[in-house]
């Protein structure tokens, strides 16, 4: 049973991961991982609320 | 911002609001068809061998869009044959060319080909409308809270005047016309060979969302041109209310950790964003998927994994009995010659995002002409800056703001405190969509559909992309770096 891995996929925006494990040609079971820590929260902490938008636009 | 003070925004500012996300829309999708789908399903190399005058006959078959004679195709032959010896294919370079779960005959690949480089051109136009209301893209400079800050005069050449709206209004015509001759159709012709998608990749089967582009300013949910609701259980006989209360995140299966344990599930208003990498030190071969293995926190509403984004829009709006989504929806089902059970599928999501696509190029004109009668009649109104000032505000507000991206729902949680933002979360629709197993072991989205998808080598794993793909992922914007070596971007490993 073959396990496989792509990382990254293309033509997405940002990294995913994604492993799955092929059982007679077909996926039995799968996982998705984003690979990339994002933060946007930690950013907006202790600011004006009125830039929020600013900075969240960029997600 | 809004929701927590309480503030109403004008009409204007609605309206202009409603333009920028729905050329977003239109732009967006047609830009994931061509260029970040199409090649899925679109082999390559196969349009080299084919007669430009077979792909002629097929356009002209099924649209009156004028590029369509021989003599274009075999310039676009030319051109693609130009980058395959010069060895340097660029955007063609890695795909899985020649497999054989690649069905279309080689007049349709030719026809897909011009017609990806033609949206190419045609979506650096039509964003335009976002320089014209938002000053750039991507990130229209705009947005305020309450309201817009973009000046409206018809006269004034420092602001939104006659000009300016009259560029709008033929660049919304341009973009309507390459999606009803162009992108719907090519959709319409791609599909019938792909069918057994209509079967695959159905994913969770449940489906939220927010609703968006307000009808007028009463903030009322029900007056969104594009509905809110939940369906559970691929069931359409019945749209249930949605609740943003029952919006939930866990952390058991992602890096990150919860103050009172990581079996917790925390509303956004009281979220939390601890980051903890626990993962294997790269490079890895495998996460360790029974443990925490990404980046992305797993949503649930209800405690239930929900698919956002154009399928679960058109779900919604479709049980909800809108008009304009029901006639779309009912048409393609009957081009295709399949029932509405076919929507819950890798198929599914590609046909409900070019519908969405076609209903929202039309409605953009509708939208424009109401700012142009405002104007008209002499309301220049584009920002209420009653609660502008920090001194009106409450001690302590919370917020909550809803969108339906290109993607999906989309929200973000604010809470304020003398001033300043003390929480702020934000859940996205690829969180939804990618999301991982949670405390209960319930798959994600994407993790859901790829079960049973056929796999027939799994060096060149084509199908799962195409799943993949279907969601039209966006993790975060980011620049992306690779060697110089020409080394594979992708690594596919199989043990």
């Amino acid at each position: 049973m073959p396990k496989i891995a792509i990382d990254p996929i293309t033509r997405i925006e940002g990294h995913l991961r994604i492993e799955a494990q092929v059982d007679g040609g077909r996926v039995a079971e799968a996982w998705s991982s984003s690979t990339m820590f994002r933060g946007m929260e930690l950013v907006l902490k202790g600011r004006d609320p009125r830039d929020a938008w600013l900075f969240a636009q960029r997600i | 911002m809004e929701d927590a003070l309480g503030i109403t925004v004008p009409d204007n500012a609605r309206i202009i609001r409603n333009l920028i996300s729905g050329i977003q829309y239109v732009q967006d999708h047609v830009i994931h068809f061509y260029h970040l789908h199409a090649l899925d399903w679109v082999d390559i190399t196969s349009a080299l061998g084919a007669d430009p005058g077979e792909t002629a006959k097929l356009a002209q078959s099924i649209s009156s869009w004028p590029k369509s004679s021989a003599v274009y195709f075999k310039a676009v032959q030319d051109r693609l044959k130009r980058f395959v010896e010069s060895g340097q294919l660029g955007l063609f370079a890695n795909g899985y060319w020649g497999h054989p779960a690649y069905k279309l005959p080689p007049a349709a690949n030719l026809m897909a080909v011009a017609h990806y480089l033609e949206a190419l051109d045609w979506q650096r136009e039509v964003i335009k409308i976002h320089a014209i209301l938002g000053s750039k893209n991507p990130h229209p400079q705009t947005y305020l809270v309450g309201g817009m800050s973009i000046p409206l005069d018809p006269n004034s050449a420092a602001a939104l005047n006659a000009d300016k709206l009259a560029l709008q209004r033929q660049l919304l015509v341009t973009a309507k016309a390459f999606v009803d001759q162009v992108y719907v159709p090519d959709v319409l012709a791609i599909a019938p060979f792909y069918k057994e998608w209509a079967g695959l990749g159905a994913g969770a089967g449940n489906y939220l969302a927010y609703g968006d582009f307000p009808i007028d300013t009463s903030g009322d949910p029900a007056r969104l041109w594009l509905p809110r609701g939940v369906i559970l259980n691929r069931d359409l006989s019945r749209v249930h209310p949605m609740d943003q209360r029952q919006i939930t995140e866990q952390v058991t299966h992602s890096w990150y950790e919860y103050s009172d344990g990581d079996g917790r599930a925390r509303h956004p208003w009281d979220g939390e964003t601890n980051p903890k990498y626990t993962g294997p030190k790269p490079p890895y071969e495998f996460l360790e998927t029974d443990k925490k293995y990404t980046w992305l926190k797993a949503p649930r509403y209800n405690g239930l994994p929900m698919e956002v984004g154009p399928l679960a829009r058109m779900l919604v709006a479709y049980a909800s009995g809108h008009a304009g989504v029901k006639a779309g929806v009912d048409g393609v089902l009957k081009a295709l010659g399949v029932g509405p059970a076919a929507l819950s599928s890798t198929l599914g999501r590609i046909a409900a995002r070019a519908i969405e696509t076609q209903l929202t190029a039309a409605e953009l004109l509708t939208w424009h002409d109401q700012l142009v009668a405002n104007m008209k009649r002499g309301d220049l109104k584009i920002h209420n800056g009653a609660k502008w000032d920090p001194a009106t505000w409450p001690k302590e507000a919370q917020g909550w703001g809803f969108h339906e991206a290109p993607r999906g729902a989309l929200g973000h949680w604010v809470r304020i405190k003398d001033g300043a933002i003390v929480n702020y979360q934000c859940v996205v629709p690829s969180t939804w969509n990618a999301s991982p197993r949670d405390a209960q072991g319930q798959r994600g989205p994407y993790e859901a559909s790829l079960l049973s998808t056929p796999v027939v080598d799994p060096n060149k794993p084509v199908e799962i992309l195409r799943t993949v793909h279907s969601f039209d992922p966006c993790m975060a914007c980011a620049v992306h770096v690779t060697g110089s070596a020409r080394e594979p971007i992708t690594r596919i490993q199989v043990v």
